[in-house]
């Protein structure tokens, strides 16, 4: 047992010192500059992701007045929040939000992954785009919630929608109780890309 | 569709076999060398060195050469060491590298 584990933060190592002997090996070249990989990281990590559902979706909660033009007009509500360029271009000129309330659930699928908008709710988890969570989702979305741990009750409304490349669909999920106290940046922080797709809810910090 | 490099680079393979691991939307690495040859590898192909689908095509190979091992001799799964051994093979076919000439680069 100890020889496998052994083994193994052999190789971790091995490829650590891999990968570091490539980037000076490549920068020494002249192919690679040294600040290429954090430029093209800083991508993922600062300019397109979920941050930016998450930000879209605190303005709604702390903002009814915006909420209401992020519901009429999608687009051009995100653009209101000025983020870096494309990020309310390329993918988010066609996107649709629609809200949680007491009495609807919104759920979203996509047939075409390729049309999901993941600079504003993030890259998809794998499950996303199983084909068996796609027909269920249309065919008993109880159920695949219910599974989710997301329970629906009886009476409230369920519904579907199946982001392709003319609508991609984002959940503006319920703003969890006793969030008064909160800001909008700590509330973008309880956002997450499950619940911008209506799998789950947001609930409130812990602490609070 | 996507206007970014990185945009278009990262939506090709997702739902794909190369697709990376991920946690809560976003990228997901456990070590730091992890972060560094994934931002090589899109870097180095947004430069010009070698085309994207080149790269993703020697990166499911790798892929599907790990689980055609048999268990006897299989390591365990790691995304990111078939990604670096990807990496490498096609920056030697693009003659970026020469052929052995990281092996060296490690020896000194």
């Amino acid at each position: 047992m100890s020889e496998l584990f052994a083994y193994e933060d052999d190789r971790e190592k091995g490829n650590a010192a891999r990968v570091r002997a490539l980037e000076a090996l490549l920068i020494k070249k002249g192919v690679l500059g040294s600040d290429s990989v954090d430029t093209v990281l800083r991508h993922f990590e600062t300019v397109a992701g979920p941050f930016n559902g998450a930000r879209i979706v605190a303005r709604a909660w702390t903002d009814p007045a915006y909420k209401q033009r992020l519901l009429d007009d999608t687009p051009k509500a995100i653009a209101e929040l000025g983020f870096p360029l494309g990020m309310d271009g390329a993918e988010g000129e066609h996107m649709k939000a629609v809200a949680n309330t007491a009495d609807t659930h919104n759920l979203i699928i996509c047939t075409l992954c390729s049309c999901y908008p993941w600079p504003v709710l993030g890259l998809p988890p794998y499950w996303y785009k199983d084909p068996v969570f796609r027909a269920r989702g249309v065919r008993e979305p109880r159920a695949v919630l219910r599974e989710f741990g997301v329970p629906i009750a009886q009476e409230k409304e369920v519904k579907v929608w199946d982001s392709s490349a003319q609508i991609r669909w984002f959940v503006i999920p319920e703003r969890p109780r006793h969030t008064e106290h909160l800001d909008e940046a700590a509330l973008a922080a309880l956002v997450t890309p499950e619940a911008m797709m209506g799998v789950a809810l947001v609930s409130a910090p812990a602490a609070a | 569709m996507f206007t970014r490099f990185e945009e278009y680079a990262a939506n090709q393979m997702l739902g794909q076999p190369d697709s990376p691991p991920r946690s809560d939307g976003r990228l997901y690495f456990s070590e730091e060398w992890q972060r560094t040859v994934f931002g090589m590898a899109l870097a180095l192909s947004k430069a010009g060195h070698f085309e994207w689908e080149d790269f993703r095509q020697r990166l499911i190979h790798s892929i599907a050469a790990w689980e055609r091992d048999a268990c006897d001799g299989q390591t365990t799964w790691d995304y990111y060491d078939r990604y670096t051994l990807a990496l490498v093979a096609v920056l030697e076919e693009y003659g970026v590298l020469r052929s052995g000439e990281l092996e060296q680069q490690l020896n000194d």
